[in-house]
């Protein structure tokens, strides 16, 4: 029925020379009576939506649903531009305009045919071309920008090569060179995220209204990406910024998205503290920058793990990443000592934020990218840029998945009979008779002779062995046209906790944008608001640890699940699992988060706008200890309360200012910041109840104690960033801000920042440019800036008395209050100065993009709670340390398309990144704190400790070094510097971490594999026994230990001859081991985190149902691990007892209406 | 040519706009915050009157790990008794090495014995600091609080020196000069706590400052002068405080054992409120099991001190039954909610104690009488006879009041601890009872953690 002449017209050659003849002449005549065709109305309706698709695939979609036939031959269409067209019901004649301008072709219509031909001047025009051409008239040469879309490009460069010409699109897309000269030129058009294009035309003296359709860049060198109050693409940019995408994030079956970074970005280091749904997930970027004292114990310092400023569609976190959670619960319980201070376990803000939502996250790592933040920015950035509407037909998207989860790397624990071996070999080696009489405390062994010596509980499977589920349900509308769009999303989480009982995390979502221009394109209005409510249900404190329970523990409930507290007269309170059951912690947090940005253009080139955003954190948590979970004997029913809210607002005008110079782009961004924090939270306890059913309400408290707790913190800042890019070839970049922050003392307060970052794209120079070479782009920059940092709590310079808190009781009818802080009135901003140095290369067309940094980050005039022996009063001051620490690294990234035909895509992502840290200066070391803490010259990760030998054959116990090399079991407590014997035994930096992406794509199917990697010398397991659950003593053990350890002289063993009891001889070499290089061991790991495999089920079956995409998938999240380290997860080093990481294995469905 | 250009457009367009957003930077009306968080007040506000300057002199008295008083935490009472030979402990952790001697550096009850003194001593040095000069305060209440504070100072470094020996000596609150301290000598520590005491014992009068014992008095300074003096060897000045506070008339003994430590007790010199929030005084809270088996348990050498028919033995000692094996565990304090009646407080210093310094102090200066009859005083209120110690030997006294001592005032205030040591008995009883014992352990280690932040401590010799 249908003729496909293309078809047709390949095969005869001659054939075809003479058709075009004819067409030729068709069209001559057609355009002699031009106005007949064109004025032909054409009934015919269309709908389309596609996307840089061929004229062939458009014609076909056409002609089926219009019936009208295409007449055309393959080498017409060859020169013509990919479509990208998006229309509803909209007559023919209207979308073939649109699908034809810009091209390099004609059509008309005959019979319902369209024929399609290659556009030729009129004769009239012809005639009047060659007159021009004669008399060499000046003419204009202008046109339009658009994107493949149709809609204007607004301040797209255009330039005329060898020219000193350039100028910038208007807001409806128009550019124009008045009075040119006839002859050839060759203009070229770019614009930040679309692919530069460069065309030749003739200027015959007639004004010809170029139309020039720029893509949007396929290369990750052109794609925009978000940076500080604004955007750019690699290909222009001088400063150090990683990106992670959607399509990055959407294959990882993660609930909280600091996850989805892991291994995705150089320069980012990203721990997972648990396992836990809803747990903590810790960011830094490059290393840590001012001290830290974690390794001290006794000490709960401030600052303890350097994080980024976390900001969500430009407006701060209020909580940044710190824990939202006031209480103790199975969440805070953990504790992760591979060098991060347990302090900063607890319930992560992030958890409430749908990945799903995420469009974009950009990490701001040097000067140039950060110094715009001014005192905010030093320890990097994190820009989180959520979902927005795109222009089209109205789309429902939905994404199902459920997952499956277990235990990621299990331990396995000793079984009875071991177990009691074990306690018994413990004994003897004491030489002590386990006894039933507490009098004889250490011989005093219920274990071994009370309790059935035949019993055995799997404590590890009891407590972790549940799999449990994750589900996960995200809906999105979006649409609109060219000047509004809108989405709405919203998603459903719930994972349950690998832990027995009816625990979950449990999260609601709503994320919604409009956006809106004017039809002039002068004024801009976007608006994006996101709530979410999290909700997470978790035991009472420390049923994790619980695993090492003995496994021949008597039963801890009877029959009818009533607990039980003794046995045979032995207190079991200590070991009452199942009471943290039923104390169930219940945490409520609520992220308000609102973004609205409006910007008006006054004219061409500048336009001034204002950010405004506002940020609500708001948390409740109500925990209970009911009667059912406590000892009768002493009964408190007890139920807590506490709500803490952070929140942000953030007020940011703006300026904005573009403008050609000579055959450069000028570019300035001129700014304020106010910014409010705020930081309120109460607790309330209530005590005494008389029925467990009253835990809900404060009112049925006999005794009830209250506290809050408040923090303040105001910040202004004037900012500006200027920015020249020369000929495409030369980029400058200055950024300068000046603070204010409320943190410090009067005089103290304001501070001044700035960068310089500069940049050269070689391969625009001439010898690239000539000679076709397989590097197409290369690029070399730098930049060298300040940033601050006035990371501390509010008031510290001025001396304060603080009241008790309430639960405390009155001293005789008067409030006591105590001294709250030591003070110091002069401490200041912390300063970082950063160099940045990278390379880019691009080859085969940037299909293989190279990039290599080089950076070296110097924090000085710290600004740290510098520690103080308590002897002071206080554990610590907040004080500026003229101490001057070093961070210095090398960062690689390769992306590459290495295969890319018809049916089958390969493309690879890898990146590593090499962070060395240093303690470059501490004028009067020696005589402070820090003196046994750090070195100069060496990383602040140092670790001071004794040099583990082995365990002597003889007495059977733990031999180290001392500091002249002789050998003992009690080497002396102390650095050498003190007279001790501990010397720096390693570091616990990360020496090398990265991640390698594979993504397969064979006709419908795609497959994603995630690896990443890290390096490190971290504890082992090793250290969590012989510093919590002491060898021999009543605790459970991995069978790592089975047949390990000393029993008789001669023996040459791993492990030290057992304790009975902290009185045996044992525990002194057994309590300085975890502080020996015997404790720390090598954790290197790969780990495929991620694997992904979807299926796009093809369009002809969908059409039918009307849904416009399908596709099914399934995917996996720490599917397996090639690692030596030993028991427990190389991710959480040194605790094998925490919360373990899970394995994932998820499986979804996504359609599209 | 084109930079002239970029400077000049720069110049024009951009440089006045900077200047207006550095000026909206620089406004400080943006960045003003309250003068105080709602929480608290500065120091100055704290002094500015009286009734504002006693809530900072409540917070010395109540109790509040490292903000309070430092010693109701019982873990002085129950540190010492494991040292000494009064309890044994039944849980797995590192509270035991306090029993036999394998006490580390890193033992975390060691931690505390240092910090909280330290912490306390900072407040009282604060509140010295605040009242001294203030002429917002009245010359009387200057006078009366500096004695108070000098009574408390003294017994924290009381404390410190028989635990720790020669500590660092903190008289000030400014960290630049106290944080590098290094230790003093056990002399020095002596000389300030007797300076202390002298002073405040010419600041104070005979009446409380307030209701109860609960804050110093004139016989409070006297009766822990007594208590240093005695300690010191000053046989003479010991006897005569200890006998200048009996005979004051404003103590007496309680007929009543279980009276003692009640709130309102006669025999109390000094008394502090329980502070334990629900729980009552600690050491109830932490002798008297809530659960089955008791943690803190009494040793054999304490039990078979106690003389048949001993009342303190019936009314200060209590016992269960575990598996079949009878234990028992200290119940001079038995409360273990604050909410039961009677109340009790938390003794600091009480009569009976000083008739046995009395004793003691007569004994050595030859007054066997004076010191049979004290010793029989409270032998008396215990139920028993007069001591069978012959009134002619010096050494069956001084063994007499030294066993009295032992029964009398067991787990309390580290008293057995001290006792053994101060008279150089440590080694013979201990080393006879129970194994590791060595002249090395009658000083407990410095923390590590603190060594490390101040490279000048130097440690205790066997550690």
């Amino acid at each position: 029925m249908y003729k496909i002449y293309s078809e047709h017209f390949v095969l005869p050659p001659g054939y075809t020379k003479k058709l075009l003849l004819f067409m030729k002449l068709t069209t001559l005549m057609l355009f002699l009576a031009f106005m007949q065709v064109s004025a032909s109305t054409l009934a015919q309706k269309v709908t389309l939506s596609e996307r840089n698709a061929s004229l062939t695939t458009i014609f076909e979609q056409i002609r089926n649903q219009t019936g009208y036939d295409f007449a055309y031959t393959t080498s017409t269409i060859k020169a013509a531009k990919l479509v990208t067209i998006d229309v509803k019901n909209v007559d023919l004649n209207e979308v073939l305009d649109r699908i034809f301008s810009g091209q390099p072709l004609n059509y008309t219509i005959e019979n319902k045919s369209v024929v399609v031909s290659i556009k030729e001047a009129s004769l009239f025009d012809q005639l009047s071309a060659k007159v021009k051409a004669v008399l060499n008239i000046p003419t204009e040469i202008g046109g339009t920008v658009t994107d493949t879309l149709g809609h204007p490009l607004v301040g797209a460069t255009v330039s005329i090569k060898g020219k000193n010409l350039i100028t910038q699109t208007d807001s409806k897309g128009n550019f124009s060179f008045p009075n040119m000269p006839q002859g050839n030129y060759t203009l070229v058009v770019s614009y930040i995220g679309y692919e530069k294009l460069e065309t030749s035309i003739t200027n015959t003296g007639k004004y010809e209204h170029l139309a020039f359709v720029l893509r949007l860049g396929s290369s990750q060198l052109d794609q925009v990406r978000v940076i500080a109050y604004g955007t750019d693409s690699r290909r222009f940019s001088v400063g150090s910024v990683s990106t992670v995408t959607a399509a990055d994030i959407e294959k990882q079956p993660i609930s909280n998205p600091l996850l989805a970074l892991q291994g995705q970005a150089p320069g980012l280091n990203v721990t997972a503290t648990s396992g836990i749904p809803g747990s903590q997930v810790l960011v830094q970027v490059r290393g840590q920058n001012s001290l830290n004292l974690t390794q001290i114990p006794n000490q709960n310092p401030q600052k303890p793990y350097d994080q980024p400023l976390f900001i969500i569609d430009g407006v701060p976190f209020a909580s940044q990443n710190n824990n939202v959670n006031q209480f103790a619960s199975l969440v805070a319980a953990q504790s992760n000592s591979g060098g991060i201070n347990p302090a900063n376990t607890g319930i992560s803000p992030f958890g409430n934020i749908d990945p799903a939502d995420i469009e974009s996250i950009s990490i701001l790592k040097d000067a140039d990218a950060t110094s715009i933040y001014g005192t905010q920015g030093s320890n990097g950035v994190i820009l989180i840029t959520t979902k927005k509407g795109k222009p089209g037909a109205t789309t429902f998207d939905l994404n199902v998945n459920t997952g499956f989860n277990s235990v990621g790397r299990p331990v396995q624990l000793l079984n009875t009979q071991q177990y009691l071996q074990l306690r018994k070999d413990a004994y003897a080696s004491d030489g002590v008779t386990p006894t039933n009489d507490p009098n004889n405390f250490l011989g005093y062994a219920p274990d071994l002779t009370i309790f059935d010596q035949n019993k055995y509980t799997n404590w590890g499977k009891v407590i972790y062995g549940q799999n449990t589920t994750n589900t996960d349900v995200h809906g999105s509308l979006s649409g609109g046209s060219a000047t509004n769009t809108f989405l709405i999303s919203t998603g459903y989480n719930r994972s349950t906790y690998n832990y027995p009982g009816d625990f979950a995390d449990q999260r609601y979502t709503l994320h919604s944008n409009i956006h809106h221009n004017s039809q002039d394109y002068r004024l801009t209005i976007d608006l994006t608001t996101d709530f979410g409510y999290d909700q997470n249900n978790s035991a009472g404190f420390g049923g994790g640890t619980d695993v090492v329970l003995p496994p021949n523990l008597p039963n801890l409930r009877d029959p009818s699940g009533n607990l039980l507290w003794n046995y045979k007269g032995v207190d079991l309170t200590s070991d009452q699992f199942y009471s943290t059951l039923l104390q169930p912690t219940d945490l409520q947090n609520y992220n308000f988060n609102t973004a609205f940005h409006i910007s008006y253009k006054l004219f061409d080139g500048l336009s001034i706008g204002t950010n405004l955003g506002y940020n609500r954190n708001t948390t409740d948590e109500n925990s209970i200890n009911p009667g059912v979970a406590q000892n009768p004997a002493y009964l408190n029913r007890q139920a807590n309360f506490s709500a803490n809210t952070f929140q942000t607002v953030n007020i940011e005008p703006q300026i904005n200012y573009n403008k050609n110079i000579g055959k450069g782009v000028f570019s300035a961004l001129i700014g304020s910041t106010y910014k409010k924090n705020t930081n309120n939270s109460t607790y309330t306890t209530g005590q005494g109840y008389s029925n467990d059913n009253f835990l809900g309400s404060i009112n049925s408290a006999p005794t009830v104690a209250a506290m809050d707790g408040y923090n303040i913190y105001k910040y202004s800042a004037g900012f500006a960033r200027l920015n020249y890019i020369y000929d495409s070839e030369f980029i400058l970049n200055l950024t300068g801000r000046r603070d204010g922050s409320s943190n410090f003392g009067p005089g103290r307060q304001f501070g001044n920042f700035g960068s310089v970052g500069a940049g050269w794209i070689f391969s625009e120079e001439k010898i690239f440019k000539k000679s076709p070479s397989v590097l197409s782009y290369g690029k070399l920059s730098g930049s060298y800036g300040t940033s601050g940092s006035d990371g501390a709590t509010a008031y510290q310079y001025q001396a304060l008395y603080a009241s008790f808190p309430n639960y405390l009781p009155n001293f005789q009818g008067i409030r006591p209050s105590f001294p709250f802080n030591l003070y110091n009135p002069d401490y200041s901003w912390a300063l970082k100065k950063s160099l940045n140095l990278a390379l880019d290369l691009g080859f085969f067309n940037n299909r293989l993009l190279f990039n290599a940094t080089y950076y070296r980050d110097r924090e000085s005039n710290q600004l740290v709670n510098y520690p103080l022996p308590i002897q002071s009063g206080f554990p610590t001051v907040l004080g500026n340390l003229d101490a001057t620490i070093q961070n210095q690294g090398l960062e690689f990234a390769v992306s590459s398309t290495n295969i890319k035909a018809q049916n089958f895509t390969w493309k690879t992502n890898f990146n590593v990144s090499f962070n060395r840290n240093k303690l470059l200066a501490f004028p009067n070391l020696a005589n402070s704190s820090y003196a046994s803490t750090y070195e100069i010259g060496q990383p602040t990760s140092i670790i001071y400790g004794y040099k583990y030998k082995d365990v002597n054959p003889q007495t059977g116990l733990f031999e180290f070094y001392t500091k002249n090399g002789t050998v003992t079991s009690s080497p002396a407590y102390g650095p050498a510097s003190t007279g001790g014997d501990e010397v720096p035994i390693g570091n616990l930096e990360i020496k090398y971490t990265g991640g390698l992406g594979n993504t397969f794509t064979y006709k419908q199917f795609s497959l994603y594999i995630f690896c990443q990697f890290s390096s490190r010398n971290a504890p082992n397991y090793l250290a969590e026994i012989y510093s919590t659950n002491q060898l021999g003593l009543e605790y459970n053990q991995p069978v790592a230990v089975l047949n390990n350890y000393w029993k008789a002289p001669g023996d040459v063993a791993q492990l030290q001859r057992l304790a009975s009891s902290y009185g045996s001889t044992a525990i002194g070499p057994a309590i300085r081991f975890p502080q020996s290089s015997g404790a720390y061991g090598d954790d290197t790991y790969l780990r495929i985190k991620t694997a992904s495999l979807s299926y796009q089920v093809p369009n002809t079956l969908l059409n039918k149902v009307h849904i416009k995409a399908a596709s099914v998938f399934v995917n996996g999240q720490n599917l397996l691990t090639f690692t030596d380290y030993k028991v427990g997860d190389p991710e959480t080093p040194g605790v094998f007892t925490s919360f373990p990481i899970q394995r994932i294995l998820a499986f979804g469905l996504n359609l599209k209406f | 040519m084109i930079m002239k250009k970029i400077f000049f457009t720069i110049n024009k367009t951009v440089i006045g706009l900077v200047f207006v957003a550095l000026s909206f930077a620089s406004c400080k009306k943006l960045i003003e915050i309250p003068a105080n968080p709602p929480s608290s007040i500065t120091q100055k506000q704290q002094f500015a009157d009286s009734s504002t300057a006693m809530t900072a002199i409540a917070g010395i008295y109540a109790y509040n790990a490292g903000n309070g008083f430092a010693y109701s935490d019982a873990a002085l009472t129950y540190s010492t008794g494991f040292s000494s030979d009064e309890l044994s402990y039944t849980r797995s952790n590192d509270n035991q090495q306090f029993y036999n001697y394998t006490l580390t550096p890193l033992n975390t009850g060691i931690s505390s014995l240092w910090s909280y003194p330290y912490q306390s001593i900072y407040q009282v040095n604060a509140v010295l600091n605040g009242v001294t000069n203030n002429s917002g305060l009245s010359s009387s209440f200057q006078k009366q609080i500096t004695g108070e504070m000098e009574v408390v100072r003294s017994l924290y470094y009381f404390n410190m020196v028989n635990l720790f020996g020669g500590v660092p000596l903190v008289t000030s609150t400014s960290y630049s000069t106290t944080d590098r301290l290094p230790r003093a000598t056990v002399a020095a520590i002596y000389t300030q706590v007797l300076t202390d005491l002298t002073d405040a014992r010419k600041k104070l009068t005979a009446t409380y400052p307030s209701a109860g014992r609960a804050r110093p008095n004139l016989y409070t300074a006297i009766a822990l002068l007594a208590k240093v003096n005695l300690y010191q060897n000053n046989w003479q000045s010991a006897y005569n405080e200890a006998d200048s506070v009996i005979r004051s008339g404003n103590y007496n003994l309680e007929p009543s054992l279980n009276n003692v430590f009640l709130d309102g007790s006669n025999e109390a010199i000094w008394q502090l409120p329980a502070n334990q929030g629900y729980y009552g005084v600690a050491d109830a809270q932490y002798f008297v099991p809530f659960f089955s088996t008791p943690g803190y348990l009494l040793t054999a050498p304490l039990l078979n001190a106690f003389e048949t028919g001993d009342q303190r033995l019936q009314n200060w000692v209590a016992s269960t039954t575990v598996n079949g094996n009878t234990v028992s565990y200290p119940y001079k304090y038995k409360n273990t909610s604050a909410s039961t009646t009677p109340t009790e407080d938390q003794m600091v210093l009480r009569l009976g104690e000083l008739y046995l310094i009395r004793a003691e102090a007569a004994a050595h200066l030859s007054n066997l009488t004076q010191a049979l009859a004290d010793v029989n005083t409270i032998r008396a209120r215990a139920g028993l006879a007069a001591s069978t110690a012959s009134a002619t030997s010096q050494v069956a006294v001084l063994n007499a009041v030294m066993h009295e001592r032992q029964v009398e005032l067991f787990c309390e205030w580290g008293n057995r601890w001290y006792d053994l040591k101060r008279t150089g008995t440590a080694a013979a009883v201990l080393g006879a009872e129970k194994t590791g014992f060595s002249a090395n352990a009658e000083l407990y280690p410095i923390p590590q953690a603190q060594i490390l932040l101040n490279n000048l401590l130097t440690q205790n010799p066997g550690y």
